[in-house]
């Protein structure tokens, strides 16, 4: 029984890849024997561009490649920057920082976990998921006056102090959002017909995880406990009670589209833990504006630092030739890597089983191509 | 045969909890009503008050304004866009500090600076603007600003400002009529001279 391969074309406009990418399905009736993703339909320069502006300048274009978790992206360049200057950045900051980082996560893990279940035939949690994320935004837009593309962490300190009533409105949105996170397990992650489409489904073995390189919550939930906001603290996150969640195989096996999905909903509840401690240790005062530099010219030399950010492991690598602008600055970019093991996890599947596969990694394209 | 009925169980159990919350939320849909119905409704938006102290300053992000009677011609702003859609020509002026009546050129800025340059062109191309605000933090004069800013009384923070023409979106804040003025006037003085 050897017939002839057909192949067919998911994308680049398709509501199911999440940005313009397109799969070049290799199919034997309905089972997949081979993906390859064909990207770059959302290439917009960033690293050439990037070596024609300022140090400064680059944080707008570093908000656009990932522009669901802008401020983590925002974070990784301004510690990798700081990392090369040697600055010293203030105690308030870095709090800022970090609660920052954590509700951002909290907003795309959100958005993450609601188009999946959109992707999976569940329109209803989409819309409770994105009203606590638009919740979130708000947050943001009192804080710095946009509610996606932030420009909000400079090298050395931020954009603005937060805004008067801050710690007590974000402490509010914390009270009413946790239940919230039980709703959404009984009427997603526990829901039957959901499990059925997501359990066993796309197992990616933490071996292949690791030599794809994926990381972030992909990783962890192929059972691998690895998480820079542990193992390599930047930042202040020692600093910080939080556990790194992995993936169990409740559902299924370890590894599953199930755990990719249940991963994210344990790191809300993480995220929600690291806000809660970094807004009761905040400094009172301090100027955020204290360690910003006068003019951004970092020393020649090189750097390469990595953070996580909400899809995993963010790496810049920045050379300075003793100008303002960078000589080079390259982007390693999470997505890329987890979208480079699709092939290796729906090989067997169906074609339905893909769309499953495809929304679990929570790729986003404007980080892939840059 | 157990399995069979028990995913039949599970599955009934797991839509009613389902159904469940969807009909809670449904119930008090008066209360956690989100739903705006957009061009008679408006979101609201964060209230700050208004001025330069940091706590204070209202960082909404709108379409960009200048006072150009405050505006030096230092070109900072011009330099930090990202995008370059700043876009500043100057003309220097005969006497530092001096009013141009011609021109309606203000000589002495609302800061007291006394002005060496006249703008001749300050175009804000809007359809590139990236929104990042990065303009407005070197202006030694504090003149170019996202509405809502520190001036917002005088303009209305808005959001929707779609034109019919696309070069309409090209903002130009230099009065018009400077460049031509400002050279009559440079050559009437050398004629005096």
């Amino acid at each position: 029984m050897d017939g002839d391969l057909m192949t067919i074309n998911m994308g680049p406009n398709h509501p199911a890849t999440h940005g313009v990418l397109r799969l070049k399905c290799q199919t034997d009736g309905e089972i997949i024997s081979g993906i390859t993703p064909v990207i770059g339909y959302l290439h917009r320069c960033f690293e050439k561009h990037s070596e024609n502006v300022t140090y400064e300048q680059v944080i707008p274009y570093v908000d656009r490649c990932d522009y669901l978790s802008s401020m983590t992206m925002d974070f990784g360049y301004v510690v990798a920057v700081e990392k090369l200057m040697n600055i010293e950045v203030p105690e308030k900051v870095e709090y800022i920082r970090v609660v920052m980082a954590e509700l951002q996560r909290i907003a795309s893990h959100l958005l993450a976990l609601g188009v999946y279940g959109m992707d999976m035939g569940a329109f209803t949690p989409m819309l409770y998921m994105l009203k606590e994320r638009e919740r979130i935004l708000d947050l943001f837009e009192l804080t710095c006056g946009a509610r996606l593309l932030y420009n909000y962490m400079w090298v050395g300190g931020l954009s603005h102090d937060l805004p008067r009533g801050f710690v007590e409105m974000t402490y509010q949105f914390l009270d009413q959002f946790e239940p919230k996170i039980d709703e959404y397990d009984n009427v997603l992650s526990n829901n039957k017909i959901f499990v059925e489409r997501t359990a066993d489904i796309g197992v990616l073995p933490p071996d292949v995880a690791v030599n794809y390189g994926v990381t972030g919550p992909n990783l962890r939930a192929s059972g691998v406990k690895w998480d820079l906001r542990k193992n390599e603290a930047y930042s202040i996150y020692d600093r910080f009670d939080f556990e790194v969640p992995i993936g169990e195989g409740i559902k299924g096996t370890v590894g599953d589209c199930w755990d990719r999905y249940y991963v994210r909903m344990i790191e809300i509840r993480e995220s929600v833990k690291i806000v809660r401690q970094a807004l009761a240790k905040m400094p009172k005062d301090g100027d955020v504006h204290k360690a910003v530099p006068k003019k951004i010219r970092p020393p020649k030399g090189s750097i390469y630092s990595r953070t996580e950010s909400s899809r995993g492991d963010l790496g810049y690598y920045i050379i300075s030739d003793g100008t303002p602008t960078p000589s080079r600055v390259k982007m390693r970019s999470p997505s890329f890597a987890s979208l480079s093991a699709i092939s290796e996890i729906s090989e067997g599947w169906m074609m339905s089983d893909m769309i499953s596969v495809l929304g679990s990694l929570d790729i986003v394209l404007g980080e892939i191509d840059r | 045969m157990s399995r069979y009925f028990r995913n039949i169980a599970e599955s009934l159990s797991s839509l009613l909890t389902g159904m469940g919350i969807t009909f809670t939320h449904m119930l008090k849909i008066k209360k956690g009503n989100v739903t705006l119905q957009y061009p008679e409704e408006k979101w609201p938006r964060p209230e700050r008050n208004i001025g330069f102290n940091h706590e204070d300053y209202n960082v909404i992000r709108s379409r960009l304004t200048v006072d150009i009677n405050d505006c030096i011609g230092c070109l900072k702003c011009e330099r930090i866009c990202p995008v370059q859609c700043i876009k500043i020509e100057t003309e220097k002026a005969p006497v530092r500090g001096e009013d141009i009546n011609e021109i309606n050129h203000v000589g002495i800025t609302s800061n007291g600076t006394n002005k060496v340059q006249v703008v001749t062109r300050f175009d804000i191309d809007m359809t590139e603007c990236c929104y990042c605000n990065l303009c407005t933090y070197p202006c030694p004069e504090e003149c170019i600003y996202m509405t809502g800013g520190p001036n917002s009384k005088k303009h209305p923070i808005d959001y929707e400002f779609s034109e019919h023409d696309r070069s309409d979106l090209i903002y130009r804040f230099a009065k018009p009529g400077t460049k031509e003025g400002i050279q009559k006037v440079k050559s009437k003085q050398g004629a005096q001279s």
